[in-house]
């Protein structure tokens, strides 16, 4: 600023538009509306349930990055619930379909570097170890599927918490605010296999809970699920960089636990 | 009328305000003092990156209070500080209506919008119930309740978010560019609506626009903002005769103050510049007796064109699928390297004429033809490559994450090789004077620039025919007339331009010939000079013929002549005056 101005600077807070965790109401309505209008467009179909995945699983973790951990899942979880209705044939389990979708959007709004909110993940990825234990759990111990197709079959689950507790969660978090836009959408493209992975994890736990799928179903997911995963990747990367980029130029007000 | 008068009391009060938004290193507004009175009408005239938008934001706690940012002095309207009183609280006392009503309304009834923001006040069922037929029968919306927003005309939108904001009761209503989208109807709506609520309710206004003959007509002050600072204050008498300080800011005047202002230059005793028609009417009378009027000089006259037409439309009809004929039997034939104006109200045909020649209707009768070709025999890349179409709305033609990527994205779709992708790019870019930002986000410039981001795309495929929807719907003057000069570099390129828009005024130095159409039909296809001075059609279509043809009539009565002048100029060269000591500009 090269002029000095003639008045007393006021101290500006954020307290007249009407936010949630710091993100406007606005932003919430509009994501929440994108993660239902994408909940109509099947991806592919799951050999679990035999009903297909939506478009919207691939957005959730951008969601979180873009509202931060807490408006983020709120979004998430209305767009979600919304999609539901609209689209129950891209839902499996209700329950399930809300709660991934909330995880998506708060573990990728809790992989900040700095700040108060720094060490979310470890209380986090403690509940997500807890939910990882029942899910394999059950199925190792109650339902006699062999260890080595769990593992298999969940790789996709594993790899994400795995990456989660690594210092490569704060890397995703630097390179998405990184404004190098291919440094952004490397960020997405790695934060989205996390975080779309604890999503998937608490969502098939849900799910297994209910469908107790079989060892061959194990096994198929084996190969497949990384491949779902990658679409979901995919998604997130491509949308989300074109959204990044766009709401950096355009200078929106960015939310306060914004990651990008 | 006038039944209110203005206070002596402000209702509003800057001081010293200064404003830099966030990750910006210039002030949006700077050393801003001004006080606006209890039942004023306040206009706000500036061009583009001026802050006219942040300074209505202000008066509502959206700045800083939304934005965030860096604030200096201090707001006060109807005695509470913008920064220490939530927007929740501001939005009691000052009511917002923004340029796009679009992007304004959310409810799926014209009871509920009006409804929606009472609501969120916690204002009692009883009292809302009350409200709503009372604020739509101020803003002539009654027996519309139960409409959807959406089956209403863009003027009657613009009307709801009027009504909207007013059944808050607020002490200030803020009007940002209300009818820059709208057409001269749902303009002038606006500006009746507005004018009544400020006249026969004292209801206190403050309106940015870029509608100078509408603002002389109806403000009691103007503010003159330039680079978020205030360069002129007073009536719109003491401002818009001010010529060279508009020309200097970008700004255009009245036409009826830029005629006299240039009579006045001529030698003729002109004091002061009239800002409104009906004034300068009677002074064109009294300069007739000291000053002789000459026959106009070099009237420019349009080539005429002859030969195979380029577009070709015979007998065309199109009837929409709820039955809506918008086009009933249209024949046109349009020739290479015409520049042709089509005007006509909204829901005239102009959009459904030109959809035809992109392919993206097809008749339900009739033929239209591209070079002899119906245009149904082209693929949609034939067809890309021999016309260019510049919506309305440059974002929504928009999608790239960089300017050079937007320019050079169909020219890659279409298979040509690296090298000509990359020539064709330089080339359209340093044509439109966006080479220095080819890596920035587009959405990242300014409207202006956006626009020529698409027209430097389409520029990029090199096509014979470009069609420009509403080019300078949205621009302030400087915008409208750098996009119009790139419309007419083209033509004079040997392209054939065609231009829809409602901003006849501009259009003088441009086009040659004008299409007026009406109720799905064509009611006059002639030369520019002929058609501009077909008052009453126009008026019967409700286009308003510029101020300069309406003098030039006037100067054609007295003189009972039939000269076809378009611009404050000509009319101004008819003027041969001798200073006598008492003329000439003060």
């Amino acid at each position: 600023m090269s002029i000095k101005p003639a008045g007393e600077e006021r101290e500006v807070k954020l307290l007249g538009g009407a936010t949630v965790d710091g993100a406007p109401i606005a932003y919430l309505i509009v994501l929440a509306a994108v993660v239902t209008g994408l909940a109509l467009i099947p991806l592919s179909v799951v050999l679990g349930s035999g009903k297909s995945f939506p478009m919207s699983q691939g957005i959730y973790p951008l969601v979180g990055w873009i509202l931060g951990p807490i408006a983020g899942a709120i979004a998430s979880a209305i767009g979600a619930s919304l999609g539901i209705f609209i689209a129950p044939h891209t839902t499996t389990v209700p329950l399930a379909t809300v709660l991934g979708a909330v995880m998506g959007s708060f573990a990728a709004g809790a992989m900040v570097a700095a700040g108060p909110r720094r060490n979310w993940w470890l209380p986090l990825s403690l509940l997500l170890f807890v939910i990882y234990g029942f899910y394999g759990g059950r199925a190792v111990l109650q339902n006699g599927v062999p260890v080595y197709a769990v593992v298999l079959g969940s790789f996709i689950n594993w790899s994400a918490l795995l990456l989660f507790l690594l210092p490569t969660r704060r890397l995703a978090a630097s390179w998405i605010g990184h404004q190098d836009l291919r440094r952004v959408a490397s960020g997405l493209f790695l934060g989205t296999w996390m975080a779309a992975g604890l999503s998937h994890l608490t969502a098939a736990a849900i799910v297994y809970f209910v469908v107790n799928w079989p060892e061959a179903v194990w096994l198929a997911m084996a190969p497949l699920a990384p491949l779902e995963h990658l679409a979901r990747c995919v998604v997130g990367t491509v949308i989300g960089t074109g959204v990044i980029a766009g709401l950096r130029a355009i200078g929106l007000v960015k939310p306060a636990w914004a990651v990008y | 009328m006038g039944s209110f008068s203005v206070s002596i009391e402000p209702l509003v009060s800057l001081d010293k305000v200064s404003y830099l938004y966030p990750r910006s290193k210039k002030l949006a507004l700077c050393d801003i003092s001004l006080e606006i009175h209890k039942g004023e009408f306040l206009g706000l005239i500036g061009p583009t990156g001026a802050g006219k938008t942040t300074l209505c934001l202000t008066l509502n706690g959206i700045v800083p209070q939304f934005y965030g940012g860096r604030f200096f002095g201090r707001v006060t309207v109807a005695g509470l500080d913008t920064v220490d009183h939530p927007i929740s609280t501001l939005a009691r006392h000052v009511g917002v209506v923004f340029q796009d009503p679009e992007t304004q309304l959310i409810a799926t009834s014209v009871e509920n919008e009006i409804a929606f923001a009472l609501e969120n006040l916690c204002v009692p069922r009883e009292e809302i119930k009350e409200r709503i037929p009372r604020v739509l029968a101020a803003v002539r919306l009654e027996g519309t309740e139960h409409k959807h927003p959406h089956e209403l005309s863009g003027g009657q939108k613009q009307r709801l978010a009027i009504a909207a904001a007013l059944a808050m009761q607020p002490d200030l209503m803020v009007l940002d560019e209300p009818t820059s989208q709208l057409d001269p109807v749902g303009a002038e709506e606006v500006f009746a609506t507005v004018r009544e609520l400020n006249r026969e309710v004292g209801m206190t206004i403050v309106m940015a626009s870029h509608a100078a003959e509408e603002m002389a007509e109806y403000a009691d002050r103007i503010v003159l903002l330039y680079d978020g600072r205030i360069i002129a204050a007073g009536t719109p008498d003491e401002i818009y005769a001010q010529i060279d300080l508009l020309y200097e800011h970008y700004l255009r005047p009245p036409q009826v103050a830029e005629t006299f202002y240039m009579i006045g230059k001529r030698g003729a005793p002109v004091n002061k510049p009239p800002v409104r028609m009906r004034e300068g009417a009677m002074l064109l009378d009294t300069l007739y007796q000291q000053c002789t009027i000459a026959a106009p000089k070099n009237l420019s006259m349009p080539v005429f064109h002859r030969g195979e037409p380029l577009l070709s439309v015979q007998d065309l009809k199109h009837t929409y699928p709820d039955g809506t004929q918008a086009l009933q039997g249209v024949s046109l034939d349009i020739h290479e390297g015409e520049y042709v104006l089509i005007i006509g109200q909204n829901g005239a045909g102009k959009s459904t004429l030109v959809k035809h020649f992109l392919n993206l209707l097809r008749p339900t009768a009739g033929t239209v033809k591209i070079g002899g070709v119906e245009v149904g025999n082209f693929s949609v890349s034939e067809l890309a490559r021999r016309i260019g179409y510049v919506a309305q709305n440059p974002d929504n033609q928009i999608f790239s994450t960089t300017v050079g990527n937007e320019v050079s994205f169909a020219l890659r779709n279409l298979g040509y090789s690296a090298k000509e992708v990359e020539e064709r790019t330089v080339e359209s870019l340093e044509a439109m004077g966006l080479l220095d930002v080819r890596d920035a986000h587009p959405l990242s410039l300014p409207k202006g620039d956006r626009a020529r981001v698409v027209i430097a795309a389409i520029l990029a495929m090199k096509p014979e025919v470009i069609i420009f929807d509403e080019p300078t719907t949205g621009q302030d003057f400087r915008g409208a007339r750098f996009i119009l000069d790139i419309s007419r570099k083209l033509h004079q390129m040997g392209k054939t331009v065609l231009v829809i828009t409602h901003h006849l005024y501009l259009m003088p130095e441009y086009a040659e010939r004008v299409i007026v159409m009406g109720k799905g039909t064509i009611l006059l296809d002639a030369p520019i000079r002929e058609a501009y001075h077909q008052v009453e059609l126009l008026r019967s279509t409700f286009l308003s013929p510029p101020q300069a043809v309406l003098l030039a009539q006037q100067l054609n009565h007295r003189e009972r002549q039939d000269w076809k002048l378009l611009t404050p100029r000509e009319v101004a060269d008819c003027f041969v005056c001798h200073s006598n000591g008492k003329g000439g500009m003060v």
